[in-house]
């Protein structure tokens, strides 16, 4: 309820009177906050649904009047950060007629913490102020319009973005590398829409028809960040007539690491051209003139086949953009689409080491490792094992993480071989190593058979065992039922002359023929002599009585058995 | 019947959560190697303070950014955020200094490539709905500082002694990202 100023001049005195009272009474008061009703003038309602609204660098308040229309009623604002401790007035925002307001050139950072409020004024009196906030604009801000440019060629159209708040938006000073674009593109009036993502500012869409009018509309995002975004503007344009006798883009490049070199690879249809190849730096992409940044890729100028090799060493390790384009005499093509090549991808990954080892009849432990301590380096590898029995063909391949592991089930007593290779992994591509060395390893033998060997075993001591006892016992036996005549082996002991040995003792059989008459010692060394060199022939000259007893020595093959001398010489005693 | 769905689902989670953990560890490793290399590249840019006659300065990194207390999904983010506020830095006008232009080279390819792979994993954490990470205020303090370098840099005209000084923060920073990197690991 405004209060009526303006009044109503003259009238009665006492109306007059009235009216002086209450003005002495506005003045006395100073500029009421809150009017009393008592006073009996209107009050001044603040204004309603209030917001602040931030798309990029502009910032908007707005609200709804709280009173009737038709009074004139303006509206003005304050703001705070933490660090001040008075209100200031908003910048763009006193005294506004209608329900928003501008405050861009508020100047405070984008991180700060704000407080604003706002309230309706007219002229003598105002409303109680609405707050609002506190709040960080750079938290609540929205993503406006990028800018989109686009360029035709005949079959391509190349779409250049411009981040929404322009290059030197204050807002997104801290996070304009991290735009992201969705570009929505479509043949006009009503062709199939098409959208792609790029985190580039510069896309090139290719693979057109030409002469034909296409339409494209952008949305930007930031990287990680969920806010409302704005779409650009529709834009048009038409592509060109095809060039006759064009050359068309070679397609389909592609990089792979072989040996000390990549090979850097494409496909084009037309014979009798040259291909020149180059490179950029990846984090150049993003930057508004990154065209000027393009490099001769080495040994890959005027080749005439498809393909092109240069050194590892010519690029550091990083990620990089390849392009490709055909010539024929001063005519070249456009360029190909530009294929992104990232060296670790490609990079030799040196085969790891296996070591096996036999733990029992089912089981080998195997060890992998890599072969020196930086082979690896910033991965975390996974190993390919491959076994199988050296007898067969047959593979059992093994994906393991650890590098020392057990492999179960396995035969007892069977050769096995293994080979390993590393395989690398990452969010983005995968790579492996070659197999290394093969490593055998036999499996220990098993329970079975080992109880086999040693029932052998056994089985073969208790014979010769048993044999020795029937030996024992056959001597034994004979030694009481068939005693010998063989002298025990001991006497050899005392009696070392031989001739002594001769007359003394008699081991050998059938000496009835051979018995005689000592008549002197000589003689018997003599015979002696002569039946040694003799086979077995007796020549002793002998008196067979009739009583010489045919004293067999059957124990002659007993393993008491003497030397032979004694047993052959003639004996000299016989009965 | 809901009890055996409970457990399957109790289940997916435990695979899933174990397939990507594991995947975490790899990436811990490649940011790791990653990270030490950038050190060293920053550390071979020659400068010290001897003629300087400014004292050193506190851009007073945020406080609440204790490694300890994140999360794995926290860490990897505060991670990406400060390697690319680094490499921001680092596209600022340096020509005072006489840098060599190699290691810089360097020391973008090698920033440049671990974001890269940071970011193919961090694009499974942006699809996740509770994802609010424009409303974080370790974002804003981490921005705001980096901002504030920023403001040093331009009120000193870029000179070799205020990019001498700047330098010695982010190998400082370095020791941060270090502990971050860690944490991804941990759950």
């Amino acid at each position: 309820m405004a209060l009526d100023l303006t009044g109503r001049i003259g009238g009665g005195p006492r109306r007059m009177t009235a009216l002086l009272g209450v003005t002495t009474l506005v003045l006395v008061a100073g500029p009421p906050r809150v009017l009393s009703a008592a006073a009996g003038g209107t009050h001044l309602k603040p204004p309603h649904d209030v917001e602040v609204s931030i798309t990029d660098d502009t910032f908007t308040l707005q609200w709804a009047s709280g009173s009737d229309p038709g009074g004139i009623v303006t509206f003005s604002a304050d703001y705070q950060t933490l660090e001040m401790s008075n209100w200031m007035k908003l910048p763009g925002c006193q005294y506004v007629a209608g329900t928003s307001c501008d405050f861009s050139s508020i100047n405070v950072s984008v991180y700060d913490t704000v407080k604003l409020r706002v309230r309706a004024e007219d002229g003598s009196s105002a409303s109680p102020w609405h707050e609002l906030g506190p709040f960080v604009p750079q938290q609540e801000a929205r993503i406006g319009p990028p800018e989109v440019r686009l360029e035709a060629e005949d079959k391509a159209i190349r779409i250049s973005i411009s981040p929404p708040g322009g290059k030197n938006s204050l807002m997104w000073a801290m996070d304009r590398s991290r735009f992201r674009y969705t570009v929505v593109s479509w043949e006009s009036p009503s062709g199939e829409r098409k959208s792609i993502e790029t985190r580039y500012p510069s896309y090139l869409m290719s693979g057109l028809s030409p002469e034909t009018t296409y339409c494209v509309q952008v949305k930007a995002k930031l990287f990680l960040q969920r806010r409302p975004a704005a779409e650009s503007p529709v834009r048009c344009v038409s592509t060109t007539a095809e060039e006759a006798d064009g050359l068309p883009p070679p397609e389909n490049v592609r990089v792979v690491g072989r040996g000390p070199v990549y090979v850097l690879q494409w496909s084009h249809a037309r014979e009798n051209v040259t291909f020149q190849a180059q490179w950029l730096y990846a984090f150049l992409r993003k930057n508004e003139n990154y065209e000027a940044h393009w490099a001769q890729v080495p040994n890959c100028q005027q080749v005439r086949a498809a393909r092109c090799a240069f050194p590892r060493s010519a690029f550091w390790k990083g990620i990089y953009f390849l392009r490709v384009r055909a010539a024929r005499g001063n005519r070249t093509s456009a360029w190909s689409q530009e294929t992104e090549f990232d060296t670790e991808s490609q990079a030799l990954v040196p085969p790891p080491v296996a070591v096996l080892k036999a733990i029992n009849s089912s089981s080998l432990r195997i060890y992998v490792g890599a072969q020196n301590k930086s082979a690896y380096q910033g991965y975390l590898p996974t190993y390919e094992v491959v076994l199988w029995e050296n007898a067969s063909s047959v593979e059992r391949t093994i994906v393991e993480k650890r590098v020392d592991f057990t492999v179960p089930n396995l035969k007892a007593l069977t050769l096995y071989c293994v080979k390993a290779r590393a395989l690398l992994q990452t969010w983005k591509w995968n790579s492996s190593s070659e197999f290394g060395h093969t490593v055998c390893e036999r499996t220990r033998p098993g329970d079975s058979s080992s109880a086999r060997l040693v029932a052998v075993a056994s089985a073969v001591l208790a014979a010769a065992f048993a044999l020795c006892a029937l030996q024992g016992l056959r001597k034994l036996v004979g030694y009481v039922c068939f005693p010998s005549r063989a002298p025990p082996p001991t006497i050899d002991q005392y009696i070392s002359e031989q001739s002594l040995k001769n007359i003394l003792l008699s081991t050998s059989e059938e000496q009835t023929e051979k018995c005689f008459i000592i008549e002197n010692v000589d003689t018997v060394a003599e015979i002696e002599e002569t039946s040694r060199t003799g086979e077995g022939h007796k020549t002793y000259n002998s008196q067979t009585s009739e009583d010489s007893g045919n004293y067999s020595n059957e124990d002659e093959n007993s393993s008491g058995q003497e030397s032979g001398d004694l047993g052959q010489e003639g004996s000299v005693w016989r009965e | 019947m809901a009890n055996g769905s409970i457990v399957q689902m109790a289940l997916l989670l435990c695979f899933s959560t174990t397939a990507l953990s594991m995947s975490y560890d790899v990436l811990q490793f490649q940011q790791r190697g990653s990270i030490s290399a950038c050190w060293t590249l920053i550390k071979q840019l020659n400068g010290t303070g001897h003629s300087c006659l400014q004292n050193t300065i506190d851009f007073k990194f945020p406080q609440e950014i204790q490694p300890q207390k994140f999360q794995k999904k926290e860490a990897m983010l505060v991670i990406h955020e400060m390697l690319q506020q680094i490499f921001d830095l680092f596209t600022r006008n340096f020509s005072s200094t006489g840098w060599n232009e190699t290691i810089i080279e360097k020391l973008f390819g090698e920033l440049n490539w671990q974001m890269d792979h940071l970011e193919a994993a961090l694009v499974e954490i942006e699809k996740e709905d509770t994802f609010t990470w424009e409303k974080s205020t370790t974002r804003q303090l981490l921005q705001d500082y980096y901002s504030r370098i920023g403001k040093y840099l331009e009120t000193k005209l870029y000179s070799r002694c205020a990019w001498i000084e700047v330098r010695r923060h982010i190998l400082k920073n370095f020791s941060v990202l270090d502990k971050l990197i860690d944490l991804i690991f941990k759950n």
